[in-house]
């Protein structure tokens, strides 16, 4: 019996062992193949989908802190940069990648091979497609691949430039896969060459969809403009240098190549025009409040001619929760949050039509030294420049239908002979609580004025002295907000508005920095510099600031706040600070300046006072940010990678 | 019964198997200890604790490019790391100074005063190094009526190298309750920070500079005082002097 059941287990045994041994080349079903991909337009559209979803832009989910495509922006970019402080951000940094959901090394690296793979396999399938679209989107491949190789080398320099799909085969040294850094120059040219291939095969139009979301030949040229202004701005004002083993210099370009970056930019720029313009649908020459409006509006309407390449949401599938994390705190949504990026005094004093000092700063006393005061607090803000209206919510200005009430505390001093500054000048001191009502939290105890009627001692948006959820800076931010979101809507992850990555706005600043650079590097010539007075002086006109109509001592300066003031919020003036390389100059040992409206209960009236953070939080930029520290991954990864200067 | 008796055995055979073989390498006993000191005055060289001066190992025996190993010195310019595997080391401190290692434009090596140990129990460097900036005290802070500091120190170049004859872009009077007071340690309440541009930042060299406390009375609590200065070289790092403290009357 027992050797029975022996035997009839071998052969079993046997049996199993010959089935198996039939060649199975079935392909598997869970598994998607290349002919699934490459033979529909649908393939190739979720391919698109997927190395779109993943370009490096920093847009309504990207911060510093926590990456690329990461819900929660707390310690928002602009409170980074000087455009805004807030309260969960209360230094400089660097970009934070251990804290990041998305890998910037690795996953930059799976989108480059995902377009590498595309470019080599899309021809084998060609057939089964026109000869137009193989080209436009092998086009757009290369567009994918340029801007993330333009993520990379903005961050660290030179990084291994890998143009085709590397294969490992299982049992041999991995040798030939440990590619090397290449110099910073090499990667710049990559860029370069990248944007160069998409502007030359794209069509005007995407045919796939024309709405911006997919790159068309202007998209490539505005991202080359943007990608060689900054290869330019690193040749003439770099100074961290690396070397490889081979002399490869991985940070830093020659300064000689400076003009032709320059150059680059600024004919790339040009390709535009004509093309797209300055959003002018609701704009009056005449008409501040227009000018205002049309600012506001240029963030909102799809039909813009200014929106060269946008990111598009779409609910529940990808969303983004800008207005949660931003509105002012008396809008605040059913989940908390609300006004975590406050525009500094510092960004708003950039701005034309506000009464100044002798030294360009905001007056807000009079001659004989003490606070100039108003019936209201927009008063101060009445000549103002529309555009900044349109960036910042000042206080008791109308949002929502609602004025957005911001006020620091009521003053009970006395008023007769005028009120004294209530701290010296300069001074980083806490105020004196003497004279002062102020209210800890939103929950208020109202205080009884003079005239017996009852005033809540801060505003509705702050100023709270035990709470920063408020406007502690005196300002709360406009710019993206979405006028017509319900309270009950102003929800994390919820919120659809979509995201301008490059407008048309951007691509005339940097003709004329372009311009700029290579007239002060002795080429272009006077054209260069009226070209690029005539192209700041159409973003003013839009914007209802002053005409710049004298070059003065400091035109690169003017062209560079025209930049910051424009693109202001929209996570630029990160970008520009570090390739001018003044972040650590702007953020050395720096406290950002704000500016408090108090109520004098004895005068019936505002005044303001300007002063620097309450917080006095320290902003001191380290230059050797400048170049991003590889994520130590890499160089374990392969010994051929080599890590920046200082880290 | 006797099942669950040799099945236990078993286990606790396997058990005491899997624990008797050891092949964990020694952790690291042998010590790196030394100074970076001032080559003209023969102090050690003041920096910032935790991003300052930093002593760089290279572990030359396996690989000829390795990986780098970095630890920070102290405050005082004074370095040990007691947790280092015994090997060759090529060692170099990185500062504010001119570097140990120079190269040239296209990355070739000029000059290289770096140090290789045979690392064995503990070895004992001395760096003797330029800084770009040296600072020094002239007389004892004063405290003035209303209770705030007046300082006075001079800046004089650490170095004759050409290269880094730099204008001064910064000096900065530190306030800290610690004595650990720099760059990335002050209270900016009380602090006085001054930019340079180019030119001023040639002609402060060599004078003697008085330098007041700011934002009023400072508070009667232990209280240090530091200076420190820079130029735009290498990683725009402060040089310092030492901390001093002053007793309230």
């Amino acid at each position: 019996m027992k050797k029975l059941i022996i035997i009839v287990l071998f052969a079993a045994g046997l049996l199993a062992a010959l089935a198996s041994c039939r060649k199975l080349n079935i392909p598997p079903k869970n598994i998607i193949q290349d002919a699934d991909i490459f033979t529909s337009s649908n393939g190739i559209q979720s391919y698109m989908a997927r190395i779109y979803s993943e370009l490096p832009i920093e847009d309504f989910r990207y911060t510093p802190a926590r990456g690329l495509n990461f819900f929660w922006i707390i310690s928002a970019t602009p409170c980074t940069t000087g455009e805004a402080i807030g309260r969960d951000q209360t230094n400089s940094m660097q970009e934070n990648f251990s804290g990041w959901s998305w890998d910037i090394w690795g996953g930059s690296y799976t989108v480059i091979r995902d377009c590498d793979y595309f470019i080599q396999t899309l021809p084998t399938y060609a057939s089964n497609f026109t000869a137009t679209q193989v080209q436009a989107w092998i086009a757009e491949a290369y567009f994918v691949r340029g801007m993330t190789y333009f993520g990379l080398v903005k961050r660290f320099g030179g990084v291994p430039i890998v143009n085709k799909v590397l294969n490992y085969v299982p049992g041999t040294t991995t040798d030939s896969l440990e590619v090397p850094r290449a110099s910073e120059k090499a990667c710049w040219d990559q860029v370069d060459s990248d944007f160069t291939y998409a502007m030359n095969n794209l069509p005007a139009v995407n045919a796939d969809y024309s709405d911006g979301s997919r790159a068309n030949k202007y998209v490539a040229a505005a991202f080359e403009s943007r990608a060689m202004l900054y290869a330019g701005s690193t040749a003439k004002y770099n100074t961290i240098t690396l070397y490889d083993a081979a002399d490869n210099q991985l940070c830093g370009i020659p300064a000689a190549d400076a003009a032709g970056y320059f150059q680059k930019a600024l004919n790339a720029a040009n390709v535009l025009n004509g093309m797209y313009s300055l959003y002018l649908t609701s704009w009056s020459a005449t008409d501040p409040n227009a000018q205002y409006n049309n600012f506001v509006n240029l963030f909102s309407d799809a039909a813009s001619k200014e929106n060269v390449f946008v990111r598009e949401y779409n609910y529940p599938n990808s969303v983004h929760g800008y207005d949660a994390y931003n509105v002012p705190r008396q809008l605040i949504g059913p989940n908390g949050y609300s006004a975590e990026t406050n525009p500094t005094l510092n960004f708003v004093e950039m701005f034309g039509g506000l009464p100044r000092n002798a030294d360009g700063t905001l007056q807000t006393l009079d001659a004989s030294g003490h606070y100039l005061l108003y019936d209201s607090t927009m008063d101060l803000f009445a000549n103002a420049e529309p555009r900044l209206r349109g960036t910042v919510i000042l206080p008791g200005d109308m949002f929502k239908n609602e004025s957005i009430e911001i006020r620091r505390g009521i003053y009970t001093g006395p008023s007769g002979g005028g009120i004294s500054p209530l701290l010296p000048a300069g001074s980083k001191a806490q105020y004196p609580t003497g004279d002062l009502v102020t209210s800890p939290t939103a929950a208020q105890t109202a205080y009884a004025l003079p005239d017996g009627t009852l005033m809540n001692p801060a505003g509705l948006s702050g100023i709270f002295t035990g709470d920063q959820t408020c406007a502690i800076s005196g300002f709360s931010v406009r710019k993206w907000l979405n006028p017509n979101l319900t309270v009950a809507q102003t929800l994390e992850n919820n919120e659809t508005q979509t995201w301008i990555e490059m407008r048309y706005a951007e691509v005339l600043l940097n003709r004329a920095e372009a311009d700029w650079e290579l007239y002060t590097l002795g080429q272009g010539g006077a054209s260069a510099q009226t070209d690029a007075m005539t192209v700041i002086n159409q973003i003013r006109s839009r914007a209802g600031a002053t005409p710049w109509t004298s070059f003065g001592a400091t035109p690169l300066d003017t062209i560079r706040y025209e930049r910051r003031k424009e693109l202001a919020f929209e996570n630029k003036t990160y970008w520009d600070l570090k390739r001018w390389r003044i972040f650590d100059k702007e953020q050395n040992g720096t406290i950002y300046r704000i500016l408090m409206p108090f109520w004098s209960a004895t005068a019936g009236k505002y005044f303001f006072d300007a002063r620097s953070d309450e917080r006095n939080d320290v902003y001191t930029y380290n230059p050797i940010w400048y170049y991003e520290q590889l994520p130590s991954g890499a160089i374990t990864k392969s010994t051929n990678v080599i890590q920046n200067p200082g880290y | 019964m006797k099942k669950i008796f040799y099945l236990g055995f078993f286990a606790l055979l396997i058990a005491f198997a899997a624990c008797s073989k050891v092949d964990n390498y020694a952790a690291p006993g042998d010590t790196v200890t030394g100074a970076t000191y001032d080559e003209v005055t023969g102090q050690t060289l003041q920096t910032e604790v935790g991003s300052g001066t930093r002593v760089e190992l290279l572990e030359i025996s396996y690989d000829s490019a390795p990986v780098p190993f970095y630890f920070y010195s102290m405050q005082d310019g004074t370095f040990n790391d007691d947790k280092v595997f015994g090997a060759t080391y090529k060692v170099s401190v990185q500062g504010p100074f001119v570097p140990l290692i120079v190269t040239d434009s296209t990355g070739v090596v000029i000059t290289d005063s770096s140090q290789t140990i045979v690392l064995k129990n503990k070895a004992t460097l001395k760096f003797n190094v330029q800084p770009f900036l040296r600072i020094q005290w002239v007389g004892t802070p004063v405290l003035n009526p209303d209770t705030t500091v007046t300082v006075r120190v001079v800046v004089t170049r650490g170095t004759n190298n050409a290269t880094y004859q730099l204008p001064v872009t910064d000096i900065n009077l530190y306030v800290s309750n610690t004595q650990y007071d720099g760059n990335n340690n002050y209270d900016p309440r009380y602090s006085s920070l001054t930019s340079y541009s180019d030119s001023a930042g040639m002609a402060v060299i060599g004078d003697t500079l008085t330098l007041t406390t700011t934002g009023g009375a400072l508070p009667a609590q232990d209280v240090y005082f530091r200076v420190g200065a820079r130029i735009n070289a290498g990683l725009d790092e402060y040089n310092y002097n030492t901390p001093v403290s002053i007793t309230y009357p």
